[in-house]
């Protein structure tokens, strides 16, 4: 058993060493974690932080091979501290489950889960405490009695803490000699089990009475022997006890361990819950005013989530837009020049590139999101084309505003108008029969043919996003087509316009969403009220008693 | 507006053609015969709805256009293939040609109806009388 490397970290260190088996362990010595390890193999630490400072300098020592660490003092290191802080962090956990029976009542528990054969249990504590001080004065004795060092090493099958303490011991000693101290606590086991028959509970008043009052040193050793003797009577399989030990002591970890992730998991789950709350009625004071989903209500939970990216994006749309108009309003009020102008009104159409790019994309996952216009606030939804402005409405709106203007550009518009017009006919027709076809297809048939007609709508449906496109192609054209037209500082105030429109359609949207309702709920309640009253007297007459 | 259905008959190529061969004639040749006979062709399929808005475009300006239904075609899916591989679109149907010129599909045809380049065309190529 060598120690095979150390690390040291601020007040924790894992210690990895092989135990008799072979097997790579890892220990960890810290104020928060047991000692898990095999006779004399596992280390402890200081568990209090007034340790921590000597702890160090021993802790340095870890970092270089371990024969260093041999040579350090175990006097710096105080088992009763450390005792008192596993204590406490063992009544600090939840009800261990109860893996073994017979807990008796204890001066000092400290290892609730001890089964049955340990009644020295409380004995544990007091003869720790006097192990502790054994070792402390064993400590002194090491490098003289490999008796006492038997000692030591005794306490450990018993309990972690003999183990903190033994081991400790054990690392007050040569390190080479670890192999032969497990040999001898092993042979020593057996001596003492065969030697002594005695009964434990007789041993345990005598030894806790003897661990608690008697010196230092003399009693500790005759304690812990009789606490060698009292697990040898009891146990069938000398052989097994330190292995037993040691899984225990691996089981109460895993299940510290375990409880303490529940613990954290709860802890997560209670923060998302009041998280989650929280969203749901943000978003239920947003979607009353209207603002986010456009009082789609119902529908809410529904939303997909390109339609939802798409809503995103719109309304960072709609911000740039807001950015772009006061830039063309500041531009036309400084009388920039045109070339400059230009740039600005070259801006604003790659803006509106921009849109229709994003619902060509948004169209191919969720067309019915931008045709039914759930996108858009509730006006500009209620006069909405094919998931969109009508260009043709738009040029009439223009039209009014646009002066002065000249003879060709008055044709131009004219016939940009007229143009458009035909296109928006064009495919309303074919939007028309394809919901033609669309009816035919779902309506008529038999029932047994179901999926089949699915399906062949399904292909239908798929149409639909070919209109949107070409509608949207359609607003592009337009506005390019205003802006060949038009002058730069024409096409600048027609985009101001146009961005002027659109933003008081929002306005107007919201505005109606956040119209006070009273006068409409009076009405209701007057109604109300009446046929309440007639409800009521009914209702006293047949409870005259009331 | 004008359906029309391919005769198979022989053409004046200058040498003899036997009917075999005139069936497995390119279908773009084919393409290119049948559009250079009609001032406004288009080449559409019975049960597309775009198809008909394109239809229903020109017909509103007053065009008369020739329509080749692929659908109703024996050859159609030949002409379908060679139109895909024209366009570079995975859409063959519609596509409108203007005096013997390709003009695209819906999305061009719009874009030069509404730029106003589209009027031009016809009246050149004799489809439209102001």
């Amino acid at each position: 058993m060598a120690f095979i490397s150390a690390t040291c970290p601020d007040s924790s260190f894992f210690l990895e060493y092989k135990d008799e088996n072979g097997l790579l362990r890892k220990s960890c010595m810290a104020a928060s974690h047991r000692v898990v390890g095999d006779t004399g193999l596992s280390d402890s630490g200081p568990s209090s932080s007034t340790h921590h400072v000597p702890y160090a300098t021993v802790l340095h020592g870890i970092n270089a091979p371990s024969t260093s660490f041999l040579h350090q003092e175990g006097s710096t290191f105080d088992f009763g501290e450390l005792e008192e802080a596993i204590t406490r962090q063992v009544r600090n956990d939840e009800a261990q489950a109860p893996l073994f029976t017979g807990r008796p009542a204890a001066t000092l528990e400290m290892f609730p889960s001890w089964p049955m054969r340990y009644h020295q249990t409380p004995r544990v504590g007091s003869s720790k405490s006097a192990g502790g001080e054994s070792t402390d004065s064993g400590s002194q004795m090491n490098t003289t009695t490999l008796a006492s060092k038997g000692d030591q090493t005794q306490l450990e099958p018993e309990s972690p803490m003999s183990k903190i303490a033994s081991s400790s011991n054990h690392h007050h000693q040569q390190h080479q000699a670890l192999d032969q101290n497990h040999l001898q606590f092993q042979q020593q086991n057996q001596q003492l089990q065969k030697d002594m028959p005695i009964s434990d509970t007789s041993r345990a008043t005598t030894v806790a009475t003897g661990a608690t009052e008697a010196s230092k040193g003399q009693s500790a050793p005759k304690s812990n022997h009789e606490k060698r003797k009292g697990a040898g009577s009891t146990s069938e399989n000398k052989q097994l006890d330190a292995k037993t030990l040691r899984r225990l002591a691996q089981n109460r970890e895993a299940a510290r361990k375990s409880r303490l992730r529940k613990k954290a998991y709860v802890q997560q789950l209670e923060s998302s819950r009041i998280k989650l709350t929280q969203l749901e009625q943000d978003l239920q004071r947003a979607r009353a005013q209207g603002l986010l989903m456009g009082g789609c209500g119902g529908g809410f939970g529904n939303i997909s989530s390109a339609a939802a990216i798409f809503d995103m994006e719109y309304a960072r749309w709609l911000e740039d837009d807001h950015r772009h108009m006061s830039e063309l309003r500041t531009g036309l009020q400084a009388h920039l020049s045109d070339n400059d102008l230009r740039i600005v009104v070259d801006g604003y159409i790659s803006h509106y590139d921009e849109i229709f790019q994003l619902k060509g994309v948004a169209a191919k996952s969720d067309v019915f999101h931008l045709i039914t216009g759930m996108w858009a606030s509730q006006a500009e939804r209620c006069f909405l084309w094919m998931g969109g402005f009508r260009p043709s409405d738009l040029i009439k709106m223009l039209t009014q505003q646009l002066d002065p203007i000249t003879e060709q550009q008055v044709m131009g518009i004219c016939s940009l108008q007229h143009s458009s017009q035909q296109a928006e006919e064009a495919l309303t027709q074919g939007l028309d029969q394809l919901h033609q076809s669309l009816i035919d297809t779902i309506a008529g048939g038999p029932v047994v043919d179901g999926m089949q007609q699915m399906a062949v709508a399904l292909g239908k449906l798929s149409n639909l996003e070919g209109f949107v496109r070409q509608a949207d192609n359609l607003r592009q054209q337009t506005l390019h087509q205003l802006r060949r037209i038009l002058t730069v500082r024409q096409a600048a105030r027609c985009f101001l316009v146009i961005g002027e429109y659109y933003g008081r359609l929002r306005a107007l949207s919201s505005l109606w969403a956040s119209r006070p309702r009273e006068s409409m709920m009076s009405d209701d309640n007057s109604c109300q009220t009446t046929t309440d009253l007639q409800m009521v007297q009914p209702s006293q007459n047949h409870f005259p008693s009331f | 507006m004008q359906y029309q259905t391919e005769h198979y008959q022989a053409e004046s190529w200058g040498y003899y053609m036997p009917m075999r061969s005139m069936h497995m004639a390119d279908p773009l040749e084919r393409v290119g015969r049948l559009v250079s006979k009609s001032a406004v062709v288009i080449f559409s399929v019975s049960s597309c709805c775009m198809c008909h808005a394109l239809k229903r475009l020109f017909c509103g300006m007053g065009v008369n256009p020739t329509v080749y239904e692929l659908d109703q075609d024996p050859r159609g899916k030949e002409i379908e293939r060679a139109l895909m591989r024209l366009l570079g679109s995975s859409s063959a149907v519609p596509v409108v040609f203007v005096g013997g010129k390709l003009i695209g599909a819906m999305d061009r045809v719009m874009a030069s109806h509404i730029n106003g380049s589209l009027v031009p065309l016809l009246k050149e190529a004799g489809a439209l009388w102001l």
